[in-house]
């Protein structure tokens, strides 16, 4: 699996809410990883058991594919999309 | 009660009443429980990859849960392929193994690997588990997620301290799920209704939703001409009038043909394959798509669907075979033409005249569907052999044909045949492997033996990894690469070694003779099938290439003879 070159490829904003569980957050980690997307930024915070996760992702295939897988993990209560970022390189060009 | 004895209550309570496993240091307590319990029926494999395997066939021939154990470290990274198989085809599957001690996790203890880090990618789920009182209620959870909506594999890992320890914990009972209820059809049954040339196309979902029946019923009053998966063959049964089989890199011309000139996919229970689509590019170019599945991760994947529709496939048929009774479609033509398209481009067997003649895959396979029982299950390895029998064999239930579709595990068919076998007890059971795929598994022989398993065995030996040979040959100019096995061991004698009576036959004259004696024969038989090194299963669409260029046979004759005038 590649993920594209991170200047080129588009950003969004997704936010997680997800069991605190052991590997929670590989396994969240990995979905996003294996389809297609890179990590480049990530904030996470824990409440009565549950994480809330706060990540700007950047990838070339379509988001809603990696929403709907996780969405499927068992442990995940919600993934919330935001309008998608426009990346600062393609804006200057 | 301890956390072992815990585990035993949660088989009792589901009626899991056979287990595949392997013992080893961190998973004795569990071991030690089964001592004193007569209930459960744990089968020992000779590797743990077997157990997994087992575990799976047991799973797809009953359509119940497969079970399989291993110990810490090494038991557990064996299981990785078996479930990993099972992942990629949603089997339902759990998955326990021991952990060294809590207090040694993270210290590189003997024996200790990071399960649950290391199989995320190929589980439903997993948890390791922290203390004795969370495991009763895991166990409740693991088994309803295993089984419910998209199937699939689930592990717990267990530290050795957490299955010695007691609690008086019991579960809590799962909530009842809700029934089912049906979607909305109406913008899908119009678009049927509309389309002037609508192809039925359907995989494995159909059996995993225990949906048979009610497909069939559909495909019955729909008359719908049909296409299915390698997963879905057997779905519409053997005598179903418009089934033209199996479509995708070694389909038969007319499913592919059909898929090429429909204006409308039904896709039921599949998640559209590139081995099954081809180049997406090329795939279906006409058509439109409604797509009815368990995943919703599955719509718009690979192709845009104009409806999607995500529920209990068995509702979902009823509902739209009782919309069809009042509205039949208006098709006739397009049946017509896909039942021209059946007659001349189906699959066929020649059967070979000539006595002497060397054994043909395609020939034997179909000879062996003419003689073996109706309720007959053949588990495949994966290679040529596998196509043959997934073009030749005529299956009459999905549940009869067992192969490795998302993960083509060689050495998946001898385990599974023993899986099948114990969910089956009465029934033939037949693997169908090649001489590759035979020796990755061959240990097995022995849980044939101990358990004294009718199982069947038939080797089909071209001498080499025919189908890495077939692709040598076409795509990479015949440059041949690390495929020769003719070194293979003696099969007839290593099968004597486990006690297992054999015979070999390589001529066209004792095909019927040698599958009629090992089929009568009350036991276990390996029937080794000498077969030509240089066959190939045709027509074959290049891997990545479009399903509308299929080479089959004459088209590569041609194409050498030019080459060599050239
Ligand atoms: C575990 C595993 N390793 C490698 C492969 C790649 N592979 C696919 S088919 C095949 C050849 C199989 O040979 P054999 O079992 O003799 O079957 P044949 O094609 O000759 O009928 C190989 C090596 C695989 N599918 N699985
Ligand atoms: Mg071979």
């Amino acid at each position: 699996m590649t993920t594209e070159s991170s200047c080129k490829a588009p950003s969004y904003n997704i936010t997680c809410r997800m069991s605190h569980e052991a590997a929670a957050l590989e396994r969240l980690c990995q979905v996003v990883r294996v389809r297609g997307f890179r990590i480049a930024k990530m904030a996470v915070d824990s409440a009565d058991g549950a994480l809330n996760i706060a990540l700007t992702i950047q990838g070339t295939r379509p988001v809603a594919m990696l929403q709907s897988q996780l969405e499927k993990l068992h442990t995940v209560a919600e993934v919330k999309l935001a309008a998608p970022v426009v990346a600062a390189a393609s804006r200057i060009a | 009660m301890n956390g072992a004895q815990h585990i035993l209550e949660a088989f009792h309570r589901h009626s899991i009443q056979t287990v595949f496993g392997y013992p080893g240091g961190c998973i004795m307590p569990l071991y030690d429980a089964l001592v004193d319990d007569v209930r459960v029926e744990h089968v020992l494999c000779r590797h743990e990859q077997g157990c997994a395997l087992a575990a799976d066939g047991y799973a797809r021939a009953s359509g119940k849960l497969g079970v399989c154990i291993a110990t810490s470290g090494p038991g557990a990274t064996n299981l990785i392929t078996g479930v990993a198989n099972a992942y990629q085809d949603s089997i339902p599957m759990l998955v326990i193994t021991g952990q060294v001690p809590s207090a040694l996790i993270g210290t590189d203890a003997f024996q200790e690997t990071d399960v649950l880090g290391m199989t995320l990618g190929i589980v439903k789920h997993s948890y390791l588990i922290e203390s004795a009182e969370e495991l009763p209620g895991i166990l409740e959870e693991a088994i309803e997620l295993a089984q419910s909506g998209r199937p699939g594999p689930v592990w717990i890992d267990i530290p050795k301290d957490v299955l010695l320890a007691e609690t008086t914990v019991l579960p809590e009972p799962m909530p009842a799920q809700p029934q089912a209820t049906c979607p909305e059809l109406s913008d899908a049954i119009a678009l049927l209704c509309a389309a002037r040339k609508p192809l039925l196309y359907s995989g494995g979902g159909i059996n995993l939703a225990h949906a048979e029946d009610s497909f069939r019923e559909f495909a019955k009053c729909s008359e719908l001409p049909a296409v299915v998966t390698l997963k879905g063959i057997g779905n519409a049964g053997k005598h179903s009038a418009h089934n033209l089989g199996m479509l995708g890199m070694h389909g038969s011309r007319a499913a592919n043909r059909a898929v090429d000139e429909c204006d409308l996919l039904l896709v039921i229970g599949a998640r559209l394959d590139d081995r099954a689509t081809g180049k997406l590019d090329g795939f279906a170019p006409n058509a439109r798509t409604i797509h009815i599945d368990a995943d919703a991760a599955e719509f718009n994947k690979l192709r845009k669907a104009e409806i999607t529709i995500r529920g209990d496939l068995n509702v979902i048929l009823k509902e739209l075979t009782q919309a069809l009774r009042d509205t039949p479609l208006a098709i006739n033509e397009w049946r017509k033409q896909c039942q021209n398209w059946r007659t001349t481009g189906g699959f066929q067997a020649a059967d070979n005249e000539e006595p002497l003649a060397p054994i043909t895959g395609p020939a034997f396979i179909s000879q062996l569907s003419r003689t073996a029982p109706d309720d007959t299950i053949i588990a495949c390895d994966v290679g040529q052999h596998q196509m043959w029998v997934a073009q030749h064999y005529q299956f009459d239930h999905p549940r009869h044909h067992l192969t490795s579709g998302g993960l083509g595990t060689m050495g998946f068919g001898l385990p599974a045949a023993i899986g099948a076998q114990f969910a089956n007890r009465n029934s033939t059971v037949i693997n169908v492997t090649g001489d590759g795929s035979f020796m990755m598994n061959a240990q097995e022989l022995a849980t044939i033996r101990r358990y004294n398993l009718p199982v069947k065995l038939i080797i089909m030996d071209n001498q080499c990894l025919g189908m890495v040979r077939q692709q040598q040959e076409l795509f990479y100019n015949n440059r041949e690469s690390q495929i020769n096995l003719d070194d293979n061991p003696d099969f007839v004698a290593m099968a004597r070694a486990f006690d297992i009576p054999a015979l070999k036959i390589d001529r066209t004259d004792q095909v019927r003779r040698g599958i009629e004696t090992i089929l009568a024969y009350d036991g276990p038989m390996l029937l080794h099938v000498a077969i030509a090194r240089e066959e190939n299963v045709w027509p074959i669409v290049k891997p990545g290439g479009s399903n509308k260029e299929m080479i089959d046979e004459t088209r590569r004759t041609a194409a050498d003879k030019k080459e060599k005038i050239a």
